[in-house]
């Protein structure tokens, strides 16, 4: 086969595969649909960064003006909301077991009494890990709180003693810790897991079209006219197959990267290119692993389940809500293994913190690595789309 | 009066005949098809272990951490000692100035940078406010936690020191305040640690009985679609004449397979985990047998829509991750969108999500999660409508094109004689 005749193939097979792409319809579902399901469903559901007004019940054993502004200063705070004020604590701890409060801040009695007499009154809060961003997210509050209400007291002493404000916070607070997060200042949970999971759905996406395209091939017995077609080279008609697939998948990568950076303004300190490129090979690698699920299970159904249950697994592999570093170390190889991997570290160096280049090719060259694969099992998966016949 | 109770007495007799034929054809059919076998007993098998083994650590010790020095005083480098010695995080290095500590987070040999400025100890011993400044990698957010709850700790810590050194009770006056006006503590009420495996697996275990069963009667019903005459969901056969011999038949089937596997599941992998299980055994066996009839009658009525054994696996694994999001574990309920709370009704998994974690990790009664647990049978109700109306419209579809193909026969054969 010459090379004109092989790119005259790769055109046939890629026309005849829009053409399937076009006529079933859940193709246009895994394509389009349920990316963009996902992206409203994300942005839409994270759109104010960071969760506002979670529930908290105030035991207020005090019930004095101190107590009362305590309160109230608490639920100025944006992120959490007096839901509910009591004097009992177990109708509090009650509350939060009915999921109604994620967490109880407690004012002893004769608190006011106490605190302006220094008689060091203490306060107590109560968070329910159970649900863990919500509970860190109080915790920071409440603590300020405490702080707060501490350092209020203290200056109000202070000053009546004749000291001056920076001589008390000196006493008070002889260290301060002053937080810098780079690239995320804000906290943004938007931008901590839309960046990964919206990718992850495309990489599930791509596994999953890659597989059923192929194995569809097998299952309705058409693989042996897509191979002549290619001239019988599995290299031509795969690449022919996977072109259009590849086209579609790398628009909607784009476009999320579109809503990400463009629409939602989330951190980009590398400039498009770096990105678009990680996205663009996110597809293709993911692409190839594809073709490695179903020439390794040349079933469609076995194939996809093995495309399903990878995709699914990568959300929490690749270490974006739990770092990998503190998994166990078999798991931090395994986790090489999965392109969206790969990707997260692109855009930790380049979008979040907009590193050199330099530092990030290593990945880069990991998505590369992947278009091995289909090479590897080409073989196999030309004798199963010849001879392999569907049993049910 | 005698023929009629004779007729009820036989209607009720046939069908439970009917329906145990197929509870047993159905049970045949989940053990002959190994697609089905991977969704039913290999992923809840494997995905609750992967899933703790991922998560198991809990939570980040020796999180990386440079510091940079630029007072170099006994002060400083005893605060650096400190936190040093906290489980959470591990210094890796001190270096000479900033542009040095950027290089090694931008090379992930450290993930955060702890900065003291040239007069930090000149201010303490001054008796003024010293500012440290922490610089942290967001690329995970368990760092950032890590480091800042642990230089907190030690800046308290050194603090309280510091003042007793500073003035030995020497003024009664500034005592009284340089002593904690208000002190605070804080606990955290359950699952104590903080700990990642304990907040997300029972969520990802409860889930996981959802989407298995989605996947594996989903992909049983495109089987039948597949297999039967007529690409209906009903074989067409003397026992599958009666709507609710069938729905009772099958979920029958289902429901008595996932009881191993919750067993399995919810019982057995906690356990070798340790993750908590605070929930009284009764309790989450009442709570769990109207998610699983939620759950089992809902994937029957989505099977009706199931044209081809693959299509489920293409059109439901990716909700997972939504279904997940939704049920307020991770993002808390009380900030989901109104419209977003709404489709998660939709699915038991958000009530039984909630519900589950509660009992199981905080230890709630029914009484706790009577929302949950009502609107879980609420909707196992409509499900279970929704699938008898599938399977009803499935009957009469095929009926109707057994007559039809037997008029067409028969015409067929009266141009035959014509001839």
């Amino acid at each position: 086969m010459t090379y004109k005749e092989s790119l005259h193939r790769i055109w046939l097979i890629a026309r005849r595969e829009v053409h399937r792409l076009g006529t079933q319809p859940i193709y246009f579902f895994c394509m389009l649909i349920a990316p963009a399901i996902c992206v409203i469903f994300f942005v839409s559901l994270m759109h104010e960064g960071l969760p506002t007004d979670l529930p908290v019940a105030v035991v207020d054993m005090d019930n004095s003006a101190t107590s009362r502004n305590l309160i109230r200063q608490l639920d100025a705070f944006e992120q959490t909301e007096v839901y509910m004020k009591t004097m009992s604590f177990s109708e509090a701890r009650r509350e939060m077991q009915k999921g109604n409060v994620y967490g109880i801040f407690y004012i002893p009695s004769d608190f006011e009494v106490e605190a302006t007499s220094g008689k060091q009154p203490g306060l107590s809060f109560y968070t329910n890990g159970t649900y863990l961003i919500a509970a860190s997210l109080l915790f920071r509050d409440m603590k300020t709180m405490s702080v707060l209400a501490g350092a209020a007291v203290g200056l109000q002493t202070g000053q009546a003693k004749g000291y001056t404000e920076a001589q008390i916070m000196g006493q008070l607070q002889p260290i301060v810790i002053d937080t810098h997060p780079i690239g995320n200042p804000w906290l943004n949970y938007s931008v901590y897991l839309n960046n990964t999971v919206l990718p992850g759905i495309i990489q599930l996406m791509v596994f999953l079209v890659t597989v059923f395209g192929i194995g569809t091939e097998i299952k309705y017995s058409t693989s042996r006219k897509w191979l002549s077609m290619g001239g019988n080279s599995i290299v031509v008609s795969l690449l022919g197959k996977l072109l259009p697939q590849t086209v579609i998948f790398t628009v909607v990568g784009f476009m999320y990267c579109a809503v990400l950076y463009g629409f939602g303004s989330f951190p980009l300190n590398s400039g498009w290119l770096p990105m678009l490129l990680a996205m663009f090979l996110l597809v293709l690698s993911s692409q190839a692993v594809g073709v490695f699920m179903i020439g390794v299970l040349p079933t469609l159904r076995l194939g996809l389940s093995f495309a399903s249950l990878f995709g699914m697994i990568s959300f929490s592999i690749v270490g974006f809500s739990f770092p990998v570093q503190g998994m166990d170390p078999t798991l931090q190889a395994l986790a090489r293994l999965f392109p969206l991997r790969h990707y997260f570290l692109i855009y930790v160096d380049q979008a979040l913190n907009g590193r050199e280049l330099f530092y990030t090719l290593g990945e880069y060259a990991w998505l590369l690595g992947f278009l091995v694969l289909p090479f590897l099992i080409g073989r196999n998966l030309k004798r199963a789309l010849l001879d392999f016949k569907y049993l049910p | 009066m005698m023929k009629r109770e004779y007729r009820l007495r036989y209607i009720i007799k046939e069908g439970l005949q009917d329906t145990f034929y197929i509870w047993k054809d159905e049970l045949r059919n989940v053990f002959k098809d190994t697609g089905v076998m991977i969704f039913f007993f290999l992923v809840p098998f494997v995905y609750p272990l992967l899933y703790s083994f991922i998560y198991n650590n809990e939570v980040v010790h020796e999180a990386k951490m440079v510091v940079v020095d630029q007072s170099d005083s006994y002060l400083s480098r005893e605060f650096t000692r400190r936190v040093n010695a906290t489980p959470d995080v591990e210094i890796v290095g001190v270096c000479a100035d900033m542009a040095e500590a950027k290089k090694m987070l931008d090379e992930k040999k450290a993930y955060g940078i702890l900065l003291f400025p040239s007069d930090y100890s000149k201010d303490l011993h001054a008796g003024r406010q010293a500012t440290v400044s922490l610089y942290c990698d967001m690329s995970a957010l368990l760092f950032y936690k890590a480091f800042l709850l642990s230089a907190t700790e030690v800046s308290l810590d050194m603090g309280k020191e510091l003042r007793m050194h500073n003035n030995p009770s020497s003024s009664d006056k500034m005592d009284q305040i340089t002593v904690d006006p208000i002190p605070y503590e804080s606990v955290a009420l359950f699952n104590t640690q903080n700990g990642f495996a304990s907040f997300l697996v029972p969520a990802i275990l409860i889930l996981v009985l959802q989407q298995t069963l989605i996947l594996g009667i989903g992909m049983l019903g495109g089987t039948a679609r597949e297999k039967n005459r007529f690409h209906s969901l009903v074989p067409v056969c003397r026992h599958f004449s009666g709507t609710l011999r069938i729905v009772f038949g099958k979920s029958l089937t289902y429901l008595l397979l996932y009881v191993v596997v919750c067993i399995w599941v919810l019982a057995v992998v906690p356990r070798l985990f340790s993750l908590p299980q605070l929930g009284d055994p009764l309790t989450i066996l009442l709570f769990l047998l109207p998610y699983l009839f939620g759950c089992i009658f809902m994937s029957m009525m989505l099977s009706g829509f199931m044209t081809s054994r693959e299509s489920p696996m293409l059109v439901f694994v990716f909700t997972s991750v939504i279904l997940l999001f939704i049920s307020g574990v991770s993002w808390p309920e009380a900030s989901i969108p109104p419209f977003w709370k709404a489709v998660g009704y939709l699915f038991p998994s958000t009530p039984g999500i909630q519900g589950f974690i509660r009992i199981n990790t905080t230890g709630a009664s029914l009484y706790e999660v009577a929302h949950e647990y009502r609107v879980l049978w609420i909707q196992a109700g409509i499900y279970f409508i929704l699938s008898c109306v599938i399977y009803r419209y499935q009957i009469i579809r095929s009926r109707r094109l057994i007559i039809k193909q037997y008029q067409y026969m028969k015409i067929q054969r009266m141009m035959r004689k014509d001839k």
